[in-house]
This record gives C-alpha cells, structure tokens and sequence, in this order.
C-alpha cells in the first residue's frame, strides 16, 4: 500500500483539523470541520450552484489563453528568426515579464469595460509573455543542420516558417503553454475577484462578505482541482502531439 | 541599447497623445503620466504607500524565505520529513495562491496580518522545492569529507549543504520576489486602506488614469530595480562560486 502510507500524512492533518474544530474551542462558523466543507462542496455540485461561475471563469481562462498563443506563437516565432523583430520586441518582452500585469486592472476596465472583456483582455496580457518569451528561446535556438538542409532542397521563406520552425520550435511552445495555463487559471479568480462579474473568484468574494467559510473552501477547491485537471490536460495533449519530437526523446 | 525599443515605445505614446490620434479619456500622455509622478514623489505621498507594501511584501517573502530554506533543508537530508512534507506541498501546489485571499481575510482580518500570510505561502512553495533540490544535489564527496573529519550533522547543514545549495535557493527566492509583488497588488486590490495597490486601484476608481498610471510605472521601476539589486547583491556575496562566473 505504498500509495495510501504515501497520502498518510495528508489524512492526519485532515483528521487533526476535523478533531480541532470539533472539539468547540474554535468557532466552527471561522474554521469548519473538514467534513463540513467537503459536505458543501458536493452539495454545491450537486445543486449545480457551481456550474455557472465555474463556467465563467473557464471559458475566461481558455478565451484569453487561446488569444495568447494565436498571437504570441507568431510573435515569437517571428522574433527568433527575424533580427528587426528579435532587436524591438525581446527587451520588451524580457522586461515586462516579471511585472504584475494585475496593476493593469482598473486601466483594462476602462478600456474595455467591466464585464467579461476586460478579463480576457487581461488574460491574454498576462499569459502572452511566457508563451512569446518560450516561442521566441525555442526558435531562436533551433539547430541550424535543419535549416541548411531545407534551404538545399529551395524550401521557401513562408514554408520554412510553417513545416520547419513552428515543429521544431513546438516543445518549448508547449513549456510556454504549460506556464500560461496557471496563469491564466489565477488571473481570471483574481480579476473576478477585484472587479466581479460572475466566475469562481466572485463566488469566493462573495462567500466571505458572508462570512461563509464552506463556500469560499469549496470554490478554492474547485478552482484547484480545476487548474489541475487544465494543466494535466495540457501535459497529456504535450504527450500526444510531441511523440515524434526529437527533443522528447 | 536595450532600452531603446522601450524609448521609441514611449515617444510613439507621447507623439499619438500630442497630435491627438490618442483621445485624453482613453490614454493620458506620457507627459501628464510623468508630472503626476513627479507630483507624488516631490509631495512624498507615495512614499508612505510604498513603504506601507513593502513591508507587507518583504515580512511575507522574509517568512517564506526563512521558513522554506529550514524546510527544504531538512526535508533534503531527513527521509521521514521528506515523506510526511512531499504530499503535502502536491497539495498545495496547484492551488492558485491569490484565491486564498478571501478565506485568510475571515481567519485573520482584512488588515496586513491576511495579506502577510498569503503573501508568505504563495513564496513558500518556489523556496521550499529550490532549497530541496539544491540541497539534495550537494556533491557526496563535500559531505562525506566533512564527515570525515568528524563535522556533527547540524554543522554539516549549516556549514556545507546550505552554502553549496545557495545559488539554487538564490534563484527560487527571485521567483519568490516576483510572486509576492503579484499576490500583494491583488490583495492590495481587495482590501487595503493604504499601499501602492490600494493607490491604484483608488485613482482608477475615479477614472484619475494619468496618476494611475503614474503609480503602476513607479510600481514596475521599483519591481524592477529590486530584480537588478537582487541579482547584482547576489553576484557580490557569491563571487566564491561558479554560479557568479
């Protein structure tokens, strides 16, 4: 039983916790059993209560995800191979990367206003840095034996582009990709959060005006397992579209 | 020369604002932009809100550094502590670490003490695994010669794994840094009476966008000069390393 003596210490804390708060010395209302939250959890899968906001803060996630690679991809593609590109947008890119884009919140309300656009346009802000920035090292750093060997046989500009660069440059693609799926997961809870608008991140703000712990824990619990099950998705998906990548192996 | 794109990014801004392609409700220029931050930082009110979340970042990241240097650090050379930890840090992995902002503002306030706290354990995580691994790689030959020589097992820890796990503990506290600017801007953005986030999303709010912006710029530049420190301070106290060279 390796796996259930691996898991034993997550059963101890989660039975300590469960004894704690049931021994009365702490308000139940501010730290509830464990059982209690899982209860509510099913409850509100059950009642479809979480549906909607988890719908919400999905679809965000993924619109401004896909915008991000449909953008960024070329982009990056584009600053590993031509110099003009690489000299404009790299330091742009390279120095924008560690700051909060989030600040930029109450700018993209303005701009586009406070329901769902100005979310995925923060999103697609957010999660189109790593994936230029990993596009960009990847075809940057392609080996040039595939390039000369194209060239011999006349492939063209474009079509080198498409059925050489892109392949090769597909696995640190796919890193990018695996970075901005978190990313974009917790930009789309957070400006939810700031500036409602349905989605898990309000459900949760709204659960702790009213002081009503379960439901913060149970939507906390639901947008985890939810960025989980997004990026395993994305790792099974790496697996499935690389197989034949020379760098996989 | 790097900083010329971001130069020419800039004049286009203030070029499109002056000839009026850019309309002032939609984009202030870069000039208002620059006078209301010289404005905030000769009246010094921006002075307070900066100090006001950098303490709430740096006590956040402080404990986190502190707290995950201990425990990658035992947890490299303890099994049983690696065992009982390992599951729980998968745990709280994939958790996003800013949507913990409304349970800890019920367990511990809406003042600094929630927004320390998860500011502390959105850092914790990149410190722990790089200390781990830091320390797990430390070359046997160091270990075994310092036992030989009879090296008890807390000065082992303290004087042999810690340092040649530094440049690795080094670079998780880096993505430390950047995490808890992040988780403080958000926390800020929920609740605060004061600090740069509060200032933010306070002019934002009514639709003061040239100090907003001013703000958000005076909040990238001290991100990033803090990043350069960091990294320049890192090259001086671990010259002795090849990490440095």
């Amino acid at each position: 039983m390796p796996l259930l003596t691996r898991f034993l210490p997550i059963a101890v804390i989660l039975l300590l916790w469960e004894a704690v708060s049931r021994t009365g010395y702490v308000n139940p209302n501010v730290f509830p059993p464990v059982s209690e939250i899982l209860l509510r959890w099913v409850q509100i899968f059950w009642d479809g209560r979480i549906y909607p906001p988890l719908w919400d803060t999905m679809w965000r996630a993924l619109a401004g995800l896909t915008a991000a690679i449909a953008v960024g991809v070329p982009l990056g593609l584009l600053m590993g191979r031509v110099r003009a590109a690489e000299w404009f947008f790299e330091p742009l890119f390279s120095f924008g990367f560690p700051l909060p884009k989030i600040a930029l919140i109450p700018l993209y309300v303005h701009w586009f206003g406070l329901f769902s656009l100005s979310k995925v346009m923060l999103i697609f802000t957010d999660c189109l840095f790593p994936i230029v920035l990993f596009t960009y090292h990847g075809a940057r750093g392609l080996s040039s034996v595939y390039l000369w060997s194209a060239q011999s046989r006349g492939t063209g500009r474009v079509r080198m582009f498409w059925r050489v660069v892109l392949p090769l440059s597909l696995a640190s693609i796919y890193d990018g990709v695996q970075v901005a799926v978190v990313v974009a997961v917790l930009v789309a809870v957070v400006t939810e959060m700031v500036s409602g608008g349905g989605g898990l991140g309000e459900l949760m703000i709204r659960a702790y005006r009213f002081g009503d712990v379960r439901t913060a824990f149970a939507a906390l619990l639901t947008v985890s397992l939810a960025g989980y099950i997004l990026y395993k998705l994305a790792q099974w998906l790496r697996g499935r579209l690389l197989f034949w990548h020379v760098a996989e192996v | 020369m790097r900083i010329v794109p971001l130069l020419l990014l800039i004049c286009a801004w203030q070029a499109a604002a002056s000839f009026g392609v850019l309309p002032k409700t939609l984009l202030p220029s870069f000039f208002d932009v620059a006078a209301q931050l010289g404005a905030h930082v000769r009246s010094g009110e921006i002075f307070g809100h900066t100090a006001a979340s950098f303490a709430r970042a740096g006590a956040g990241c402080g404990i986190a550094v502190a707290a995950g240097v201990a425990l990658g650090l035992i947890m490299a050379r303890m099994r049983a502590v690696e065992r009982a930890m390992e599951p729980i840090l998968l745990m709280i992995y994939p958790v996003p670490k800013p949507a913990m902002i409304p349970l800890f503002m019920i367990w511990l306030g809406i003042g600094d003490f929630s927004k320390v706290a998860v500011i502390a354990l959105a850092c914790l995580l990149p410190v722990v695994v790089a200390t781990f691994n830091g320390a797990r790689s430390v070359d046997d030959m160091l270990i075994w010669s310092a036992r030989a020589r009879g090296t008890s097992e807390a000065r082992l820890l303290w004087r042999v794994v810690l340092p040649s796990a530094l440049p690795q503990i080094a670079a998780g506290v880096r993505t430390a840094i950047a995490i808890a600017i992040i988780v403080l801007v958000s926390s800020e953005f929920i609740s605060a009476e004061k600090g740069l986030g509060y200032l933010i999303f306070s002019y934002g709010g009514v639709g003061a966008d040239d100090a907003m912006l001013a703000i958000v710029i005076w909040l990238a530049a001290l991100g990033y000069f803090l990043d350069r420190g960091y990294l320049a301070g890192l090259r001086r106290v671990m010259r002795w390393h090849a990490f440095a060279h």
